[in-house]
C-alpha cells in the first residue's frame, strides 16, 4: 500500500493480483517484471498470498507467463491461484490486464 | 482443431435478451425482484462483465481448484494438526466454519436471483458461475471440519449453528438474510457481490489465510484462499451494475444499498474477524493486527473501488475508521464473557505478552479494555471464577444483534441510539445501525432480538440456564476458556517473579 496512514490510505492507484503462493505467484511476479518495464513492481509476501502491484496499470501476457512457469499455460488457469486483485480487470486469452480507471 | 477465440463467439453465445410473447415484460421481470428501480431493459444493454468465463473454462478451473484443496487436505491428514494446534487456532476453525458455511447456501440462492431476474445477459451468465461456486463453499466447508466431528462435538455447529437461535447466529443469519435471501437481483448484486464480496470476504478468506498459514494449518489456509479465488471472479457482478445506476440518475440509491452492506457487513466483522485475528490465533503466528489486514484490503483496496466506479464514501466513513481501531476489543470481551452461549471456546488472549502486542498494535489499549481485564485477571487469580462469568444476557442492537458496547475509561462513555418506531422502542449500538433501520422500518420492524424474545417469555426458564436451552447449547457444546485459564498462572509467574 503507497500510504500508512488510515484516512489517506485509500488514495493510491495500485493495481495487480493478488495470489496464493506457490509456483505460479513466482513465475507471475517474474512476468510482471518482463510485461511492464517501464514500471516499478511491488511485491509483498503474505505467507499464504503474495501481493504483486504497481502504478496505473499492469499487463500479463501469457507467453511471458509460459516461458517463467517453465510449462505450457493457458490465461484462464491464473484463476485457480488468483483470490483477488487491485483496480479493474480485463481477461483476454492472451493476456490479463489490471487498471485503475475512474469512471465518472 | 482450430478453435475461435472466447472473445469471437461469447457475447452471441450469451446474449440471451430474447422478446416475450406468452407474457409481457413486466411479469417476467417484476421489479421486486429485479429491483431495477424502475429502469427500462435498454438501460442494462450496455452491461459489459470485466470477468469473463465460459462454462467449458468453468468447468475446467473448477475441477483444477477443487483438486488442489481436496489433495491438501488429504495429504495433511496424518499431520495431526488438530492434536498439536492451539485451542484458540481451533476455536478460529469452529466459529468460521459455524458462522460461513451454511450462509454459503444462502449465498447461492442470492445469485439463483441473479440468474433468474438479472436484466443483463452477462449478469445471468456470471451469476450462473456464482450460484455454482456458493453451493462448492458450502459443501467444502461442511466435509473439512466434518473430520473434526468426532473428536470435538463443537465441530458439529458447523452445520447445526445455522438452525439454532444461538446468539452470535441470530446475528449472522439477520445480516445475510437482509443482503442475500431478501434482495431483488440488482440489489444482490450491488450489496452482496460489490460491497461484501470485492470488500469484506477478503478479510476472512485472504487475511485469515495468512494467519493459518502462519499457524501451519496448510489445509484450512488453501482451502479458503481457495474459495476466494472464486468469489474474486463473481464479485465482479456488481461493478457494471453501480456504474449503470450512477449514469441513468440512480446514484442516490446505489449508495444507500452499498452504504447499508458496508455497515452491516462491519459489525459482523467486528465480531466474527476481530477477535480472531487479535486474541485467538496465537501471538507468533499473527501476520499482522486486524486493523492492519482492515487498511490493507477495506481502505486501501476496497474503498478506493467506490469512488473509482462513481460513488462517494459512505456517510459513516469517519465513524467506521474510528470503529476499526475499537469496536472488535469490546465484542471479543463479550464473546469471552459470555462463554457458555457461544459455540467455541474463545481465547482470552491477554497474557502479559499478549496485552504488550495489543498495546503496541492499539496504543491505548490498557488504559481502556485492558482495566476491564485487569478485573477479570484479579478475580481468576483468586479464583473467584464464579465473577469471571455472567448471570443475565447481553443488551443486544436492534439492527446488528450483537452487544451494545463502547470504550471503556475513566468516564462512563456508554451511548445507546434508541428510536421509536409505531409504538415499539427499538436500541441500536450506533449511529450506522439506526440510520440502517430507518431506511426500511418495514423491513425490520417485526424482528426480535435475544432481548426481546427473553422479555417475550419465549426464554424459559428466564435464566441463564433456560437461555442456553433456548440457543441449543448442551454441555460439551458450550464455550469456555480455550486455554483453561493458563494465561492467568502466566500473570502469577510474572507477578511472583517481579515480587522476587
Amino acid at each position: 500500500m503507497s500510504s500508512h496512514h488510515i484516512s489517506t490510505a485509500h488514495l493510491n492507484n495500485r493495481v495487480g493480483p493478488v495470489l496464493r503462493q506457490g509456483a505460479l505467484a513466482k513465475a507471475v511476479v517474474e512476468a510482471a517484471e518482463a510485461d511492464n518495464p517501464d514500471r516499478v513492481i511491488v511485491v509483498e509476501d503474505k505467507v499464504a498470498y503474495v501481493r504483486i502491484s504497481t502504478d496505473g496499470e499492469m499487463i500479463l501476457r501469457r507467453t511471458t507467463i509460459e516461458e517463467m512457469l517453465g510449462q505450457p499455460f493457458q490465461m484462464r488457469d491464473l484463476e485457480v491461484e488468483l483470490s483477488s486483485f487491485a483496480g479493474r480487470i480485463d481477461n483476454a486469452e492472451e493476456y490479463i490486464r489490471f487498471y485503475f480507471e475512474k469512471t465518472f | 482443431m482450430t478453435v475461435l477465440n472466447r472473445l469471437d463467439w461469447y457475447n452471441i453465445a450469451r446474449d440471451t435478451n430474447w422478446t416475450p410473447t406468452y407474457v409481457s415484460d413486466k411479469d417476467l421481470f417484476p421489479e421486486e425482484l429485479t429491483c431495477a428501480f424502475g429502469l427500462p431493459a435498454e438501460a442494462f444493454e450496455e452491461y459489459d462483465e470485466p470477468y469473463k468465463t465460459t462454462y467449458p473454462e468453468y468447468v475446467k478451473v473448477q475441477r483444477e481448484k477443487d483438486a488442489g484443496a481436496y489433495s491438501v487436505k488429504a495429504a495433511l491428514e496424518r499431520s495431526k494438526m488438530y492434536e498439536n494446534a492451539s485451542p484458540g487456532w481451533l476455536s478460529v476453525l469452529k466459529l468460521h466454519f459455524g458462522a460461513i458455511a451454511r450462509g454459503e447456501y444462502s449465498a447461492s440462492s442470492a445469485e439463483c436471483r441473479m440468474v433468474r431476474f438479472g436484466r443483463a445477459p452477462g449478469m445471468r451468465n456470471m451469476a450462473t458461475f456464482g450460484m455454482m461456486d456458493e453451493i462448492r463453499h458450502s459443501q467444502i466447508q461442511l466435509f473439512f471440519p466434518h473430520q473434526y466431528v468426532s473428536k470435538d462435538r463443537q465441530f458439529d455447529w458447523a452445520f447445526k449453528s445455522y438452525d439454532t437461535n444461538e446468539w452470535a447466529m441470530i446475528a449472522a443469519r439477520h445480516f445475510f438474510d437482509d443482503m442475500m435471501v431478501t434482495r431483488g437481483a440488482v440489489g444482490v448484486g450491488m450489496m452482496l457481490t460489490f460491497a461484501f464480496e470485492t470488500g469484506f470476504t477478503n478479510m476472512q478468506f485472504l487475511g485469515l489465510a495468512a494467519d493459518a498459514a502462519e499457524a501451519g494449518d496448510w489445509s484450512f489456509s488453501s482451502l479458503i484462499s481457495s474459495i476466494q479465488t472464486d468469489e474474486s471472479r463473481h464479485a465482479q457482478i456488481g461493478g457494471p451494475l453501480v456504474q449503470i445506476l450512477v449514469k441513468n440518475g440512480k446514484k442516490a440509491e446505489a449508495q444507500k444499498m452499498v452504504d447499508i452492506s458496508i455497515w452491516r457487513a462491519w459489525k459482523l466483522f467486528s465480531i466474527l474477524t476481530g477477535p480472531v485475528m487479535d486474541y485467538y490465533t496465537p501471538l507468533e503466528h499473527r501476520k499482522q493486527s486486524f486493523k492492519e489486514f482492515m487498511q490493507e484490503w477495506i481502505v486501501g483496496q476496497f474503498e478506493r473501488s467506490l469512488l473509482e466506479l462513481g460513488l462517494d464514501k459512505p456517510w459513516f466513513w469517519d465513524d467506521f475508521l474510528r470503529e476499526i481501531d475499537e469496536q472488535h476489543h469490546g465484542m471479543h470481551l463479550g464473546v469471552w464473557f459470555w462463554r457458555p452461549t457461544v459455540w467455541w471456546d474463545p481465547a482470552a488472549g491477554v497474557s502479559p505478552a499478549e496485552r504488550q502486542w495489543l498495546e503496541e498494535k492499539y496504543p491505548g489499549w490498557n488504559d481502556t479494555w485492558g482495566h476491564c481485564w485487569d478485573v477479570i485477571t484479579e478475580n481468576a487469580l483468586e479464583g473467584n471464577m464464579a465473577k469471571t462469568l455472567p448471570e443475565t444476557l447481553p443488551v443486544v442492537c436492534n439492527m446488528c444483534q450483537l452487544p451494545i458496547n463502547y470504550t471503556p475509561g475513566p468516564k462512563w462513555t456508554m451511548r445507546d441510539f434508541p428510536l421509536t418506531h409505531a409504538g415499539r422502542d427499538y436500541h441500536f449500538c450506533s449511529e450506522g445501525c439506526r440510520w440502517v433501520f430507518e431506511q426500511e422500518p418495514s423491513r425490520y420492524k417485526d424482528h426480535q432480538s435475544l432481548v426481546d424474545r427473553f422479555l417475550d417469555g419465549q426464554i424459559q426458564p428466564p435464566d441463564l440456564g433456560g437461555a442456553l436451552k433456548f440457543m441449543g447449547l448442551s454441555p460439551g457444546e458450550m464455550g469456555d476458556d480455550a486455554l483453561k485459564f493458563a494465561w492467568v498462572e502466566e500473570v502469577r509467574a510474572d507477578r511472583i517473579k517481579k515480587a522476587s
